[in-house]
């Protein structure tokens, strides 16, 4: 160390320091021209296919490359109860299995030399799909892509091998604290009977067939249920000539796709508990069930979300939590609407053991703050501008623009919904998050999970015995949750 | 198909395709690096300090990472109401500290002995020990009073500034921005403050945050712990053998004026180089760069280089552990620097065992049926390098078949030339991942300051073609001089049984 310039920047008062010429005292003095934004409308890149399919084209000459993503109305939602895990399967062995002409080494190999990437996948409602290649591949590439979209082989071995990967996964699911509090958080909120829930287990891979899949595929890959999202190098009549082409003769069927099924479970208040022996910080989701994306509260809620856990190190939790006690690296809340049904309202954070209930404390009373007293104008205002400014960011490039287009047709949201957003946002006022904080937020039906060293998060902090986690859940007892069995997820009865 | 024409094809965009820098260096030292794209809805923009935890010694570890966290406490006009007092408060809380240690260490010294067990144990502390406790929460308490809460952070938000954030890695220390692009004197103004003006506020409860950070990351993960000890075993002399995050009782015990004699010597201006990628005039860019960074002082002395060099490996060394995870096994040979001519073929070489058309998919999982995974990778840098292969056993496998079909595709590269066509389709897919890697502002800006950090940016343009020239020659001689039998560095990963109930049967 040299201690003539730790002294300088140590023992100088700031009068001291020179005075530079022309530079604002503070940045609250700096001048910024208007800048007014206009989101795009998703109407002027909307084509509709002679195949059925719906489809949004955005130009963009910067780079010679082409993306073609493909959105498909089906999922997790659409499985029988006996085969979970199937959509998934669907999802990647449309990529992995080849196609009816083609071996999947051959597809591998094609798409490879093409420098073409490939993908496919399935989610809890949305099935997924892209091609990104050179520009002047596009014919080469799009007739790879939209082969494994319509005659996906499903080859037996590569079935084979990704259940041997599925079950290998599955071995694993008691593992990480991480994964074992996302897998319980739900439970509690959906219960048991929900397919968002529905976890795949040895028995139900093993019943999956190669027919299965053909059938899944067949029910729900066909061009009325598709929005393709289209970005790059290319004149979009041509684009919608090689698509109109790659879809032709492509039959759409006749049924609806069921709706996504809500779930009928009410969660019960409570302190959770998942003992895990070898770690020593302790993995803590608290919240409860939320609101849909219709709620006309909803952008309130998002704010009142940032001003309280939501936006980084502006927000309170974390603000206390970490910058005030260093009780944890990361901490924050989400109040995410759900497009089907309620969302969730939930806080979480990892603290060492000792530590846990003294930060589930700050969090309680930081949720009952914002109930009981106003924001300030200001905390209002930095969370408005920044969700303002941020929007022209959404639709930074083609890619994401097309993508959003695609998204908000695929799940019916408002067509005027952006041109609407930055006015809506700043019409938000202290009284009004207030109201939503009241009306949303919901103390008393907290559910409360902490995944941890529990002899260890028990014993707390002896340097403040104040805070203990038998002061949570109203004084009822908490509830011990055993691990399942990875392999068949059956609880052992306690 | 049509190999020789999509050759010749993709070569000819790529040459026109150069990243258009415009370069300059203020007096001080203090480099940027202007990429402006008209259209773009915002700016993104960093910094880069030539600073890591190769740079760090023992006694010290995770202060780069510790440090990169107190650049976001504040300065002297942001973050606190009343400066003098601040100021005041950060050395009575140093003094304290300083003699708080006093205890720390003779508890330290008891532990050693065994005549206590936990130097956390309020029981075993001096009655002097708790009232310097004492006298340190007053004192935060106080600090705390003059505050003002994540200021850098409120005034950068409620301008609509997004992903704040920042990176510490081995080599480097990377700050970074989203601002709108009306809002760009914003960015010269907080960043240029808080190089000059930085005050090092709210350290010790950082320093538990950080603790925090490797508590999640790695103490409480099921590999952190092994991998880190594998990191330890690799690296003999070399300082890339800590982690990071730095070691559990250095994290405790790194001081405030540890971190103000780092800043001193690291974060003057003529080892930093910034950024700005988005839509922006360029000549209005560097006038503002010369106000507000023009007033930084460059350093009496310039950083040096790390001395301390990998000695050469004498022998294999090997590390078996059984955790919760699933059999695996990772294989590490010493290779060479970022940079070095060596590495195009070493990458080159990877790319031929990597993604579903590589050779260990085609090989080890789909053909021989030993593993469910596996990939490779080279990772040059600043210092030195090294590959690493990866395999996880399927089912009914064990480690070690996985580990030999690993050496057998290692002899495969050793005796013969990679096939024309092979070689071809991973240059295509180089070719082509060029351009998806320049599309986005954020991560151009975060390339070209990391490429500046070690050997310049312009390697961003001048590395890509040095792929094209890779030989099939060159891929058999690298895998012949650097996978050597002594040079072999195992780590195998058995699963862990599990005791207990609630376990898996």
């Amino acid at each position: 160390m040299r201690p003539a310039v730790v002294c300088l920047l140590l023992c100088l008062s700031p009068a001291a320091l020179p005075q530079d010429a022309g530079i604002p005292r503070h940045p609250r003095e700096l001048k910024f021209r208007p800048r007014p934004y206009t989101p795009p409308r998703a109407a002027d890149h909307r084509h509709r296919l002679s195949s059925g399919a719906t489809a949004f084209l955005v130009e963009d000459h910067d780079f010679p490359l082409i993306q073609v993503s493909l959105l498909v109305r089906a999922g997790d939602y659409l499985e029988s109860s006996g085969k979970t895990g199937l959509a998934g399967l669907v999802g990647s062995q449309m990529r992995s299995g080849g196609t009816k002409t083609r071996p999947p080494a051959v597809f591998d190999e094609e798409a490879a030399f093409l420098a073409a990437n490939i993908n496919s996948g399935m989610g809890a409602t949305q099935g997924q799909a892209s091609l990104n290649c050179l520009s002047k591949e596009i014919d080469a590439g799009l007739e790879l892509f939209v082969d494994m979209l319509r005659n996906p082989g499903f080859a037996e071995d590569r079935l084979k091998l990704a259940r041997s990967q599925m079950l290998q996964g599955m071995e694993r699911r008691n593992d990480s604290t991480a994964s074992i509090e996302g897998r319980e958080i739900a439970r509690l909120m959906r219960g048991e009977r929900h397919f968002s829930t529905a976890l795949a287990t040895k028995a139900t891979v093993e019943s999956i067939t190669r027919e299965d899949l053909a059938a899944f595929h067949a029910a729900y890959y066909f061009p009325a249920n598709f929005a393709l999202a289209v970005s790059g190098d290319f004149e979009t009549r041509a684009m919608l000539a090689k698509l109109e082409k790659a879809f032709a003769g492509w039959q759409n069927r006749g049924e609806k796709i069921p709706p996504v099924p809500r779930p009928d479970h009410t969660p019960a208040p409570g302190v959770y508990l998942v003992d895990k022996k070898d770690v020593n910080q302790g993995r803590v989701r608290l919240g409860h069930l939320g609101v849909t994306r219709d709620n006309p509260d909803h952008l309130a809620i998002d704010i009142m979300n940032d001003i309280l856990g939501g936006g980084g190190f502006t927000s309170r939790i974390l603000s206390r939590v970490r910058s005030d006690e260093g009780l944890a690296y990361s901490a924050g809340s989400s109040f995410l609407p759900g497009v089907y049904y309620e969302g969730t309202f939930a806080v979480g954070f990892q603290s060492k053991s000792a530590t846990v209930a003294q930060a589930i404390a700050i969090v309680l009373e930081e949720i009952d703050n914002i109930r009981n007293n106003r924001v300030t104008p200001e905390e209002l205002a930095t969370e408005v501008t920044q969700a303002v400014e941020n929007l022209p960011r959404r639709f930074a490039t083609a890619g994401a623009r097309a993508a959003l287009f695609a998204d908000d047709w695929l799940t019916r949201r408002p067509e005027d919904y952006w041109a609407r957003y930055s006015e809506r946002m700043r019409a938000l006022t202290p009284a009004e998050i207030q109201r939503v904080a009241q009306k949303y937020l919901h103390p008393e039906q907290l559910v409360i999970l902490a995944v941890g060293h529990q002899d260890d998060i028990a014993k707390g902090n002896p340097d403040k015995p104040q805070y203990s986690m038998t002061k949570f859940g109203g004084g009822k007892p908490s509830l011990r949750i055993p691990l399942p069995d990875p392999l068949t997820m059956v609880y052992p009865k306690q | 198909m049509k190999p020789i024409l999509i050759v010749i094809l993709m070569l000819i965009p790529l040459a026109a395709q150069n990243v258009p820098v415009q370069e300059f260096v203020l007096d001080n030292g203090m480099k940027f690096l202007l990429v402006p794209r008209r259209g773009s809805p915002a700016v993104a923009t960093g910094w880069i300090a030539r600073v890591g935890s190769v740079n760090e010694r023992p006694g010290i570890t995770g202060i780069s990472h510790l440090f990169e966290h107190m650049m976001f406490k504040g300065t002297h006009v942001i973050g606190t109401k009343n400066i003098e007092e601040d100021l005041k408060l950060n050395l009575e809380l140093d003094r304290v500290k300083s003699d708080l240690r006093k205890e720390e260490q003779e508890l330290a010294r008891r532990l050693r002995l065994g005549e206590i067990a936990d130097v956390k144990d309020p029981k075993n502390r001096s009655a002097r020990h708790q009232q310097l406790l004492a006298e340190i929460e007053r004192l935060t308490k106080r600090q705390q009073e003059l505050l003002v809460k994540s200021d850098f952070d409120r005034i950068y938000s409620s301008q609509g500034a997004t992903n704040m954030n920042a990176g510490t890695d081995h080599d480097f220390t990377i700050y970074f921005i989203n601002v709108p692009p009306n809002k760009l004197e914003l960015w010269f103004w907080m960043e240029s403050d808080r190089l000059a003006n930085p005050v090092f506020r709210e350290f010790y409860s950082e320093r538990d945050v950080v603790h925090e950070e490797r508590r999640l990351r790695t103490d409480s993960t099921p590999t952190g712990r092994y991998v880190e000890q594998f990191e330890a075993m690799f690296w003999k002399s070399s300082p890339y053998g800590w982690p990071v995050v730095g070691w559990p009782s250095d994290l405790e015990a790194i001081t405030r004026e540890d971190a103000v004699g780092y800043y001193a010597l690291n974060y003057a201006p003529n080892n930093l180089t910034a950024c700005l990628v988005g839509d922006f005039d360029p000549a209005e860019a560097m006038a503002l760069a010369k106000k507000y960074f023009g007033r930084l002082q460059r350093s009496r002395q310039e950083p040096e280089p790390v001395r301390t060099v990998e000695t050469p490996q004498t022998g294999e060394q090997r590390m078996v552990a059984s955790a919760d995870t699933n059999p695996e096994v990772r294989i590490r040979y010493h290779t060479v620097a970022d940079g070095h001519i060596d590495e195009p073929a070493l990458t080159v070489l990877t790319s031929l065992l990597n993604d579903r058309s590589g050779r260990l998919y085609k090989s080890l999982v789909l053909e021989q049926q030993v593993a469910n995974a596996a990939s490779s990778s080279q990772n040059g840098m600043k210092y030195e390098g090294y590959v690493e292969l990866r395999g996880v056993a399927k089912p009914g496998k064990t480690p070690e078949q996985v580990e030999q079909a690993l050496y057998k595709e290692i002899e495969k590269l050793q005796t013969e030339p990679a096939p024309p066509r092979e070689l071809q389709k991973v240059k295509n897919q180089f070719a082509a991942s060029r351009f998806r890697q320049l599309q986005s502002d954020f991560f151009l800006m975060f390339q070209l300051l990391i490429a500046d950090g070690n050997r310049g940016w312009r390697v961003i343009n001048t590395d890509p073609p040095l792929m094209q020239k890779v030989t099939a020659e060159d891929v058999q001689r690298v895998a012949k001089k650097y996978f050597t039998a002594e040079g072999k560095n195992v780590l195998v990963f058995y699963t862990k049984k599990k005791a207990g109930a609630g376990g898996a049967p």
